[in-house]
């Protein structure tokens, strides 16, 4: 009965990342059909952003629960009911739980403290919520199609500067976070924007030389579009053919740059401030930044938590793994006639795997957050400026020297893959530590004489 | 244990963790956390789940020990101290005797006692064995401490806490202060060595002679 529901569960789940994108495709030939040249932003700006990025981000804020939950051998929320008859002794999975919280968010008092810088202090929540949400503009969630006649190109903007969009906007979100401290006008939430800032700023810089191999090795900042990173990635390193079927190394950017890829997970996640880097939040002792925020003002802040793990693991999506595309047999796929004669078909899907992966890259980081403990402060900034910033100029230079050898990426795709198979030697062989008992053996109780 | 003491010198100091090579190496030990963490999740989320209220006796793969409380009940242990009933005998009379044993033995004073008697020639046989009857008998429950003290002292098995029940919540004060008809409820229960038991074929009690030597003056 849970594995037939879990099935369901899954089975609705890709039916409904399809159907969004099919309505996206849709709406944007109808829209390049009967207005401009272009209109097809416009559908993709409500389709990509408001609702698929929204709509996970709020279904997201009750999978973080329910999956820790099973992670630390719980149920998770399941209390609030739908009062209706059929319904009302049913947890449907603590989906109620999300319009429980927005209820709440919405009804309670947003207070003001007297003492607080009024314009800042309201303005912060939207400062730090804004710049997250305008990331995923720049992202491409499925290939560039005819339909209806006309060319949909599923990204609301495609610059050349891309990733350099990308982390100017990402970099901005830190007056956000520390306005928000200082405006409270409270000792504890301004020391804990000024904790904020110096992490942020100290992990962006790792986090742009994480990506300067990346855009070495594709020689390019763009994102979306024929010459752009992620299109790039379709490519094999290595590739045979068996009767029309591709398969092969194809070339994305986490074989190519595996450190770099760690570098970037990384550095990015301390943007993100969630466990383990979560030193400016810290809500159960420490306080945050936000501890004077109630309301829908401290949802602001919650939301964009949120809405920053689905940016972030479309940001790895697209770098790293490859964005839309399938790992083999990219090319028998879109080749195949039904495809060709249904280009709407062919995109809903692409754009399905380009959602299941960032659902997987999500699902990752939230099995991070809930599996290590906090970093001590100096733990962070010692990993930040010791580790990371070396490792990212020793990649650029490594990345920069084999690219010299060899233009076609192979042997960086050689390197890489021996790094993949270094780490997995490491971890195989690692003895098993004596703090690990295979799960579901109750250890004995200590017999009472 | 005789690691950190062979180690440490004064006995505050706490015992330095040494990490080994593979420990410093760090991402083994991190990709072998996120391990641990996923086979929990998948375990749980794939396996069903079972709703044994003796979590220790749960049969299924999946780890989950929570007892959803107000729908599953863990079973109390049969030496569960609940809330107190002062035993009725099968005629429904207590069978405290007011001997104020276990208002005595109360180390927070929660029980008040008002002797009453019975009549000499109560019709009932059985009650003019026993003589005194608790007239007030009153358990205060927010005195109460749930020692048990008062079974214990008890000689004649009058007052037990085998409910199994908690003292019910209540919206005043005074409903917490339980009187002799709130607390004479349950099982009836008799002893073959209850003083009022009756001969075989007869109406007499048991030890018809006991009245002789306790009632003094009426000469039966």
């Amino acid at each position: 009965m849970r594995r037939l529901s879990i099935t369901v569960a899954f089975v609705t789940i890709l039916a409904s990342l399809f159907g969004g994108m099919a309505l996206a495709y849709a709406l944007g030939g109808y829209l390049e059909s009967v207005w401009y040249k272009g209109a097809s932003a416009l559908s993709n700006l409500v389709v990509l952003m408001l609702v698929f990025v929204m709509v996970i981000a709020t279904l997201l804020t009750l999978a973080e629960r329910k999956w820790s939950a099973l992670m630390q051998n719980r149920v998770g929320p399941n209390r609030a009911r739908i009062h209706l008859p059929g319904l009302r002794n049913r947890s449907l999975a603590g989906i109620p739980h999300i319009i429980s919280d927005v209820v709440k968010m919405l009804t309670k008092e947003s207070f003001i403290p007297a003492a607080a810088n009024r314009f800042f202090y309201v303005i912060a929540p939207i400062l730090s919520f804004a710049p997250v949400f305008t990331l995923f503009a720049v992202i491409p969630a499925g290939p560039t199609l005819p339909i209806f006649g006309h060319e949909v190109a599923m990204v609301v903007a495609n610059p050349s500067f891309g990733l350099l969009y990308l982390f100017a906007l990402a970099s901005l979100a830190v007056f956000g976070t520390a306005l928000a401290g200082w405006a409270s006008n409270n000792k504890f939430s301004l020391m804990g924007g000024v904790r904020a800032a110096s992490q942020m700023i100290s992990y962006e810089i790792a986090l742009g030389l994480s990506a300067v191999g990346l855009m070495m090795a594709f020689a390019s900042i763009q994102l979306a579009g024929t010459s752009g990173i992620m299109e790039q990635q379709a490519q094999y390193l290595w590739k045979a053919d068996v009767s029309g079927f591709d398969f092969g190394i194809p070339a994305w950017g986490i074989l190519i740059q595996p450190i770099g890829f760690l570098l970037f997970f990384a550095a990015a996640f301390a943007e993100t401030k969630r466990p383990p880097f979560d030193m400016t939040e810290c809500e159960s002792e420490i306080i945050g930044y936000f501890v004077e925020y109630s309301g829908m003002r401290f949802g602001m802040f919650m939301v964009a938590e949120f809405v920053e793990i689905i940016v972030f693991s479309g940001v790895v999506t697209t770098l790293f793994l490859g964005g839309y595309h399938l790992p083999f047999g990219g090319e028998w796929f879109a080749n195949l006639a039904f495809f060709k004669a249904y280009p709407l078909v062919y995109g809903a899907t692409m754009g399905m795997v380009f959602w299941v992966k960032v659902l997987l890259v999500t699902y990752i980081q939230i099995n991070i957050r809930w599996t290590y403990v906090r970093f001590r402060y100096d733990q962070i900034e010692k990993l930040g400026w010791k580790i990371l910033i070396p490792l990212g100029i020793v990649n650029i230079f490594v990345t920069g020297a084999l690219l010299l050898l060899d233009t076609s990426m192979r042997t960086l795709g050689a390197l890489g893959i021996l790094e993949i198979l270094l780490i997995f030697i490491l971890i195989s062989s690692s003895p098993k530590s004596s703090l690990h008992k295979p799960i579901g053996q109750t250890e004995a109780l200590p017999s009472h004489h | 244990m005789s690691h950190s003491e062979s180690h440490s010198e004064s006995p505050s100091e706490t015992p330095k963790k040494t990490y080994d090579f593979w420990e410093r190496l760090y991402i083994p030990e991190l990709v072998k956390g996120v391990a641990i963490t996923t086979r929990h999740f998948l375990r749980n989320l794939w396996s069903e789940r079972d709703n044994n209220t003796e979590v220790l006796e749960r049969k299924t793969k999946s780890l989950m020990a929570t007892v959803e409380y107000p729908e599953q009940r863990v079973p109390y242990p049969p030496g569960y101290r609940g809330k107190h009933r002062l035993v009725p005998r099968e005629d429904g009379k207590p069978r405290c005797v007011a001997c104020y044993m276990c208002a005595t033995a109360c180390p927070s004073q929660c029980i008040y006692i008002e002797a009453g008697e019975y009549a000499a020639d109560d019709a009932n046989t059985a009650s003019r064995v026993i003589e005194k009857y608790p007239a007030v008998f009153i358990i205060d429950t927010l005195r109460c401490v749930v020692c048990g003290l008062c079974v214990e002292a008890c000689p004649k098995d009058a007052l037990r806490m085998d409910t199994c029940a908690h003292v019910s919540p209540e919206l005043e004060r005074n409903a917490f202060v339980y009187a002799k008809e709130r607390l004479l409820v349950g099982e009836p229960v008799e002893h073959p060595s209850d003083a009022w038991r009756h001969r075989q074929n007869s109406a007499e009690p048991l030890h018809a002679h006991k009245e002789a030597h306790t009632r003094i003056g009426d000469g039966h």
